[in-house]
């Protein structure tokens, strides 16, 4: 990871700010009007809400026919979104927990909305396991909790029981953790604020914070240990959800390699997202100051190295495929790259390894208007990954006789963009209601590049004298004042 | 309070006056004091009276074993009938004119599933997919309620009064009255129309079959100078030689046949042997796809071989052959050489079969049959069939009639002439001329609508009545249920307008006792007689054989040479296995049911060869219009979506017949109703095409083929519901490194080869443990299944008898072509080969694995194993996650992808109580038929015994007419499931994986030299 | 009872830090510093211990894992024994992920619920400013006048020193 540490004498914000301005210039943005800009993007993403919304309404009332699956593909875009934000969310815990741990510095002023991200990501995940249901009114079965069916508890050997527990864990970890993190910046915006709607919800959920240093303290270690716990549940999630397809016996999903396959891809594709995000708050937002190209940069090289790690894995599974002489295997991979479904297998590879390999180049890098499609480009890759792994392998499985074809029907499609809907507008909305930028992390990564620290003189055992004092204090005040 | 005034009722004598002190203890240990005044009658006893009362009532009710002549609802329930338990009825299936015996079973007063009587003569236990269906067709909402007069609802009185009137003015004029019928089993009602006819002057009873076989009799005419129709003795053949004759599918008595074909090819005498089958046809016949040699010939090369074969087997019994043999066809000397050889070598062990409409061809086959001695052994003519009497010549002298307006009265019973013949039309419009016209069918087809008076005939399960399928072999029709609507039994419409009104029973009753009874040896008195064949469902007595002459040499007559233009085809209309003439084609179980061979659901279609196909550049699907050549009159056409068919004859185009007809318009409603549903019908409103137009008369013979047929593109497209879309073991080509490399899924083997390697040890099912430690042993019961594929036809009677019996859902044609038809048992068919393919039939189910894969990965608990190594899916706990479906190696498991409701709601009085009905979102699958497995362990705790073995029948297993299937435990060594485990044939599927299926596969063997080219394909697959 | 406080508010978290240290370097007892972010150092300059948190998130997380591990087996052994695809009673791998994934979600909510006690800070909780903008960008050192020989004045200075942009005397409620 060592080709993500700046070097120290270059600013991370750039402007020369001080915690006035970033307390300003990041509230100013939740203070002002919507720009038409983020009207805009709302109202799309809200119309795309309602579309999935009804989608979603009229399937749970008709039954899961309304989907274009059938007896042999039991799963399809369902499975396949739900797969995809779970990765998209991981990206936003990877930044806030790991590059945390990794004391990543550059990760402050994109760890808030990376935060929300995984949480908003994970919300759209959350839905399709529910509404994939032929009962969704049965959901709550997934749970083992007392009942009076014997009691009968769950299948602690069904990895949908394990998915249910770590998407579970995970929002509700990420949740906390991002919370966490808006505490201090809520009560900044509280005492900005006299009064108002704003004001109130700032109090209520800033509780009482006063900057207390005892308090930052303590608040420093558990969110040290928040970001240990996130490290290895952010794994763990995507390993689990990876193994509803590994432990499954169907060819092309009974492989060892899925987990880290997973969640590497998973870091790809929400960094990707992040990025995409990130370009867009930073133009509508104003925040060119804050996410500078460098943030950019970073995120770049982080793109090349998960797209690097895809793309092994790609290479790894065929291999193996073909080096097991198994028939049905070698055939599940042959058939997904030369099959029907041979054009979804074009689109991930081109989309999630070759076109990541621009970034190898500086000049792209720094260009955002390459960055940008890239990034869109590797969502849409990652998310044929996934449609690639589960409909490609169940299509065509052990007997002939049942291989079937599949064409999503509009119901799942609209689905599909629904889920994107309800990201987006949680996400425009977020941008409204809540500092995007982690003002109190800011702060502190201030000063990285401009050196202000005061050096004492080790003080003396004895009360000191003034004049000593005097010595000190000047060259301090000098330093305080210019 | 005191002891006085209350009054303490006590449950027993002993626990009374006369109580023990432990009674005393036992009482008080409960005390109950009912201070209630003495006199008042308590909750209690009021009970126990009831409860005396009931039972006194139905002791009372039921020790008489009079038959049920009428069934009337309880007023006494009868003792039989205990609520919740079935029992059976024995009785003959109406399905088609085979005449099987069946048993109704029977659930609280009302048929729920027919099961093939086991002692039947003719049956023998199985029972075809029309049989198993034709339940559904009882509580069919659209078949008449009552008489019509004019097309409106009359009462019988009207209509009575109206006949009666009109016979009595025929009776004194010289009108003609014509009685057209299918063939007609009933003894009893043959000898009432009959009698009926002789009332007039001139009556005359013409039969005729949609389906026809007239050619045979006719030929038996000519060289027998009988016109009948042998009993064909499949058990007794050992080589098999059959000319387009569809014997296991379609023609005359499939399930006879079936069981009897089975019977010759069953591998477990030593030293194995087993029959062989070879075939020369021209489109791909169920019979076809289980002959050990299957010759691909168009229509007229048919003739030639058979000349060929003939003169042949002519030299080898040194008799002189008269006719002109032309060796120039395609068939090689070799095959026919071999074939002769093989026939020659069994004779009076081999049988000749023919099934082409065409005298001279019946006649030779006849001859071959003479000179290789099976008259009298496997063509029994002192024993005739009459399961198809039809005489084509007589057909077309009625239709003259018609055609000129002679015909003053016309009965119409079980024959729909304007559908089914080629001048369909013409014929309404000549039953609209005639005075009287009087059909019997139950429902508005389109004869009944045309005629004017429609007398609704009973249900077969609903009416008493007889037939005799073979000569002497007297099967009974008895009522299982009251008549759901006001029909009347043909029986007793005859008795009411010939003067002496009689009911069914008394009719049927009193024919037997003077002409069924006097022929049954060592008679005892009628009534034990008659109660015995009621029991049974038949009786078989001794017949008096028809009188046959000498075989006539002279009948033999040259083959007319044909040649057809290369661009041209030639047409075959043949019947499918589940639609035969189409008198099913309302029944949603048959239409729903695959074809064996084309896998096709919902639909007619125009079969074209690969090669066909491509030279014409057709796709699947797409819709051509098939034209006759300008014929007298004129030259019908008809518009088809094509069906590419592996191992057709490129020079012809097969259609089947039966579909199209009017009744089918109900299905446009039978599928789920949502957003961006497709419908399930045509675009006319129907169900498939009607071909009937392009059947012709010849040489007075009803013609299934017909020549010079030319095909023009029409650029539309129709999408056929086909449930299997891969049709072979081979990987498609278009994927690298493994394309046309085959799947060892269905093993598969030849005699030679198996008797070869007859030492070397059977293949055990893998005891390798995998990972765990074997914590689930099955102590008790261990239920497991075997399933021959040699035996097994493909004939599909087990996917409805399946669907019957675990109330499966009929999901309509836009569901199945989405992939979502709801079978638990299904039959896959693969081919092999390139031109001449062979052809695997692999029935699959749930395969009960132990080690399942779709219980692992259910969240919910909602498929766990049984200790009896049952794999259960309990619905109300299921959620409909599907992962076990896309868990399952075997995809047998299905799910309620929407809430399939029945079309016709009466049908649900078809439903099994035993059987939960599913409800939507859930996932359901095989069962092994759970709900029997517990009725016998119940059965067996009632009797404090234990299961015995072949006392459980899978619903499956029960109707299979090949006996393929066979159920049992595992655990017990003499069970013959265990035996059939040991088998050097056995084999699992996807064994390897270590998935323990529950069902052992007998490898299919086929009887050919493992040497020749054929065997060492087939050797690719196992 | 009441004590009297010296409050120096800064500017620049540089003199915080500074002053802090000479402050505890003589002998002055300091109650509390506010800042808008943790300033780096500044715990060592109060001298505060390492919190005790971390063992509560080590106990809790035993605890869950334990817990969860326990009820799995009872739940599939014991209470219910099924047989689900012929695996065996003592199926211990597959209880792991979500023995895991309760004892990170018992580990992370037991040990904020324990944050927010003992920093005692709940929802709606009326904040006490020590000064304003200590949300924005004031650093401010709280002293306690100790003792009788306090020199107001040399605090004061000493503040002032370490650039201090307002020095107040305040009588605190404790």
């Amino acid at each position: 990871m060592a080709d993500f540490v700046l070097p120290a004498q270059q600013s991370l914000i750039a402007g020369n700010k001080t915690p006035a301005d970033v307390t300003r210039d990041i509230c100013h943005s939740l203070e002002g009007r919507p720009t038409p800009l983020w009207w805009g993007g709302f109202l799309v993403a809200f119309s795309l809400l309602l579309l999935g919304g009804a989608a979603v309404t009229y399937e749970v009332a008709t039954g899961i026919g309304t989907w274009g699956v059938n007896r042999t593909v039991g799963w399809a875009v369902g499975i396949t979104c739900f797969v995809f934000w779970i990765g998209i969310g991981h990206a936003g815990t990877l930044i806030s927990a790991i590059l945390f741990l990794l004391r990543q510095r550059w990760r402050t002023s994109v760890n808030r909305s990376a935060e929300a991200m995984t949480i908003f990501a994970v919300m759209c995940a959350g839905v399709f396991p529910m509404i994939h249901l032929g009962r969704p009114w049965m959901a709550y079965w997934l749970f083992p909790y007392p009942n009076t069916r014997g009691s009968l508890w769950v299948n602690f050997r069904s990895p949908l029981v394990w998915d249910a527990f770590a998407i579970g864990t995970y929002f509700t970890i990420s949740l906390v953790f991002w919370y966490l993190g808006l505490i201090p910046d809520l009560a900044t915006v509280r005492d900005r604020l006299c009064c108002g709607f704003r004001h109130k919800l700032a109090s209520l959920l800033s509780l009482g914070w006063n900057g207390s240093f005892r308090t930052w303290h303590r608040y420093e270690s558990v969110y040290l240990m928040l970001a240990g716990l996130a490290t290895p549940l952010v794994l763990s999630v995507h390993t689990i959800v990876s193994w509803d397809f590994a432990t499954g016996i169907i060819p092309g999903w009974h492989a060892t390699i899925f987990p880290p396959y997973f969640v590497a891809g998973a870091i790809f594709s929400g960094v990707a997202m992040v990025l995409t995000l990130v370009l867009v708050a930073r133009k509508t937002m104003r925040l060119e100051d804050y996410i500078t190209i460098r943030h950019i940069d970073v995120m770049c090289k982080l793109l090349l190295l998960t797209s690097g790690i895809v793309g092994i894995a790609y290479a790894t599974e065929f291999f193996t495929a073909l080096y097991s002489t198994g028939p049905f295997e070698e055939f599940a991979f042959l058939n997904r790259a030369f099959g029907p479904f041979g054009w979804s297998y074009g689109i991930m590879v081109s989309c999630n390894v070759l076109v990541p390999q621009l970034l190898w180049f500086r000049k792209v890098r720094s260009n955002l208007w390459m960055v940008f499609p890239i990034s869109i480009l590797i969502n849409v890759g990652m998310w044929f990954e996934r449609f690639v792994i589960i409909v490609t392998s169940l299509h065509r499985d052990f007997l002939p006789s049942s291989w079937t074809n599949y064409r999503p029907t509009p119901i799942e499609i609209s689905m599909l963009l629904g889920s994107f809907g309800l990201f987006f507008t949680l996400f425009l909305l977020f941008c409204r209601l809540l500092p995007v930028v982690a003002m109190a992390e800011v702060k502190g990564v201030l000063h990285v590049g401009h050196e202000r620290r005061v050096e004492l003189p080790a003080t003396p055992p004895s009360f000191p004298s003034v004049e000593e004092l005097e010595a000190v204090g000047a060259g301090t005040a000098r330093g305080g004042l210019g | 309070m005191a002891e006085g005034k209350t009054t303490k009722y006590w449950k027993s004598w002993k626990e009374g006056p006369g109580a023990s002190p432990l009674v005393q203890i036992s009482r008080d240990e409960f005390p109950e004091p009912l201070d209630r005044p003495a006199e008042q009658f308590s909750r209690r006893s009021f009970l126990k009276a009831v409860g005396f009362t009931a039972a006194v009532a139905t002791a009372g009710a039921g020790c008489s074993h009079a038959p049920v002549e009428k069934a009337i609802p309880y007023l006494i329930q009868p003792e039989e009938i205990i609520p919740g338990v079935s029992y059976f009825y024995a009785t003959t299936c109406g399905g088609c004119s085979a005449g099987c015996g069946v048993l109704a079973k029977n659930r609280d007063s009302r048929p729920i599933k027919l099961e093939g009587n086991s002692e039947h003569p003719i049956s023998r236990g199985g029972l075809c997919a029309i049989g198993q269906a034709s339940l559904l067709d009882l509580y069919d909402s659209h078949r008449l309620k009552e008489p019509r007069l004019d097309g409106k609802v009359a009462s019988w009185e009207e209509v009575d009064r109206e006949i009666i009137a009109r016979l009595a003015e025929i009776r004194k004029s010289v009108g003609s009255v014509r009685f057209l019928s299918g063939t007609i089993l009933s003894p009893t009602l043959n000898a009432q129309i009959k009698k009926f006819l002789g009332q007039f002057n001139d009556g005359r009873h013409i039969v005729y079959d949609a389906l026809s076989s007239s050619a045979i009799l006719d030929a038996h005419q000519e060289t027998h100078g009988q016109r009948l129709l042998p009993h064909f003795r499949f058990d007794k053949a050992d080589v098999i030689a059959s000319f387009d004759a569809d014997f296991l599918g379609t023609w005359i008595s499939p399930v006879e046949f079936t069981r009897d074909y089975a019977a010759g090819r069953r591998l477990d005498t030593k030293p194995l042997r087993m029959s062989y089958h070879a075939q020369f046809e021209s489109r791909l016949s169920v019979t076809g796809a289980k002959a050990d040699r299957r010759v691909r010939v168009s229509p007229q090369e048919l003739g030639e071989s058979m000349v060929r074969l003939a003169s042949r087997l002519a030299r080898f019994a040194g008799a002189p052959f008269p006719l002109t043999v032309n060796d120039s066809a395609s068939v090689q000397d070799a095959v026919l050489e071999d074939l002769a050889k093989k026939l020659w070598q069994a004779r009076g062990r081999s049988l000749v079969v023919c099934g082409v409409q065409d005298v001279g061809l019946q006649v030779l086959a006849n001859y071959m049959n003479e000179l290789l001695e099976n008259y009298g052994s496997t063509v029994d003519v002192a024993r005739p069939s009459l399961q198809k009497g039809g005489n084509d010549r007589e057909l077309q002298a009625l239709l003259d009639e018609l055609k000129g307006g002679k015909v003053a009265a016309l009965f119409l019973y079980g024959v729909n002439p304007v559908y089914s013949l080629p001048h369909g039309p013409q014929f309404a419009e000549w039953i609209k001329q005639v005075p009287l016209a009087v059909s019997f069918a139950d429902r508005l087809d389109e004869t009944s609508a045309v005629a004017r008076f429609v007398c609704p005939d009973h249900h077969a399960l609903e009416s008493w009545s007889d037939a005799e399928p073979v000569l002497g072999h007297i099967s009974l029709f008895q009522p299982a249920i009251h008549p759901l609507g006001r029909t009347r039994a043909a029986l007793e419409s005859f008795a009411i307008w010939g003067g002496q009104p009689k009911t069914a029973y008394d009719a049927v009753r009193d024919y037997w006792r003077e002409n069924i009874f006097p022929r049954i040896r060592g008679a005892a008195d009628f009534q034990s007689f008659w109660d015995r064949s009621v029991e049974a469902g038949f009786a078989v007595v001794s017949a008096d054989p028809p009188k046959t002459t000498k075989f006539r040499t002279t009948a033999l007559r040259d083959v007319a040479k044909t040649t057809v233009a290369s661009d041209k085809f030639s047409l075959v209309l043949y019947p499918k296995v589940a639609m035969l003439d189409g008198r099913h084609t309302e029944n949603p179980w048959l239409q729903e049911l695959p074809d064996p061979i084309s896998k096709v659901t919902w639909d007619n279609y125009a079969c074209f060869s690969p090669r066909a196909a491509q030279r014409l550049g057709l796709e699947e699907g797409d819709v051509v219009r098939v034209e006759t050549d300008a014929q007298i009159g004129s030259s019908p056409a008809l518009e088809l979506p094509i069906f590419i068919q592996p191992g057709q004859h490129d020079q012809i185009i097969a259609v089947a017949l039966g579909y199209g007809s009017k009744g089918t318009e109900r299905f446009s409603d039978i599928g789920p109703k949502w957003l961006f549903a497709r419908p399930d019908v045509g675009e006319d409103g129907r169900i498939g095409k009607n071909a009937s137009p392009l059947l012709s008369f010849e040489d007075g013979t009803l013609q299934y083929i017909r020549e010079g047929v030319s095909i023009r593109k029409t650029g539309k497209r129709h999408t056929l519901a086909s449930t299997q879309t891969h049709q072979s073991l081979t990987l498609p080509g278009n994927v690298p490194l493994l394309g046309g490399k085959q799947r060892e899924i269905v093993r598969e083997t030849t005699l030679p080869v198996l008797v070869a390697d007859a030492k070397s040890p059977s293949s055990e099912p893998s005891k390798a443990n995998g990972l765990w430690p074997p914590d689930h042993p099955y102590t008790g019961h261990k239920w497991a299944m075997a399933i021959d594929l040699t035996a097994c036809t493909g004939c599909s009677s087990c996917v409805v008898a399946c669907q019957a019996e675990n109330n499966i859902s009929v999901v309509g044609k836009d569901e199945v072509v989405r992939h979502r038809e709801m079978h638990w048992m299904r039959i896959d068919r693969y081919y092999s080969g390139q031109e001449d393919v062979d052809v695997v039939h692999h029935p699959m189910l749930c395969q009960q694995c132990d080690n399942a894969p779709c219980e692992t990965v259910c969240p919910v608990l909602a498929t766990v194993h049984s200790a009896e190594g049952l794999n259960q899916q309990i619905y109300n706990r299921c959620v409909g996650t599907r992962y076990c479906a896309n868990n399952c190696p075997y995809k047998t498991r299905r799910f309620n992808w929407f809430n399939y409701m029945r079309e016709d709601h009466l049908q649900n009085l078809a439903l099994n109580p035993d059987v939960t009905v599913r409800s939507r979102g859930v996932m359901e699958k095989c069962t092994f038929c759970v709900q029997r497995i517990e009725a016998a362990r119940i059965e067996a705790r009632r009797h404090d015994k234990p299961i015995a073995d072949g006392q459980i029948q899978t619903a499956c297993q029960q109707s299979c007419p090949a006996q393929a299937i066979v159920f049992g435990d595992l655990n017990d060594p003499s069970s013959r499931v265990a035996k059939l485990a040991q088998d050097r044939r056995r084999f699992g599927v996807l064994e390897e994986f270590n998935f323990r299926p529950s069902v052992n596969y007998l490898a299919l063997v086929r009887n050919r030299e493992g040497a020749e080219e054929k065997g060492k394909e087939s050797q690719n697959h196992g | 009872m009441s004590r009297r406080v010296v409050v120096g508010v800064f500017a620049e978290e540089g003199g915080l830090l500074g002053v802090t240290r000479a402050a505890r370097a003589q002998g002055l007892k300091v109650i509390d510093a506010y800042t808008p972010y943790p300033v780096h150092g500044l715990d060592s300059a109060m001298g505060l211990r390492p919190s005790r948190l971390p063992w509560v998130c080590f106990l809790a997380a035993i605890a869950g894992a334990a817990l969860k591990l326990w009820f799995e087996f009872w739940t599939t052994m014991v209470d219910w024994p099924l047989n689900v695809g012929g695996k065996p009673w003592n199926s211990l791998p597959a209880f792991v992920p979500v023995t895991f994934e309760v004892m990170v979600l018992s580990a992370g909510l037991t040990t904020v619920f324990a944050f927010l006690v003992l920093a005692r800070l709940w929802p709606g909780k009326r904040p006490v400013l020590v000064s304003h903008g200590i949300t924005d960008d004031r650093f401010v050192l709280v002293l306690e006048e100790s003792n009788a020989q306090f020199d107001l004045d040399r605090v004061r200075k000493l503040l002032e020193k370490f650039g201090a942009v307002r020095v107040e005397e305040r009588l605190e409620e404790a």
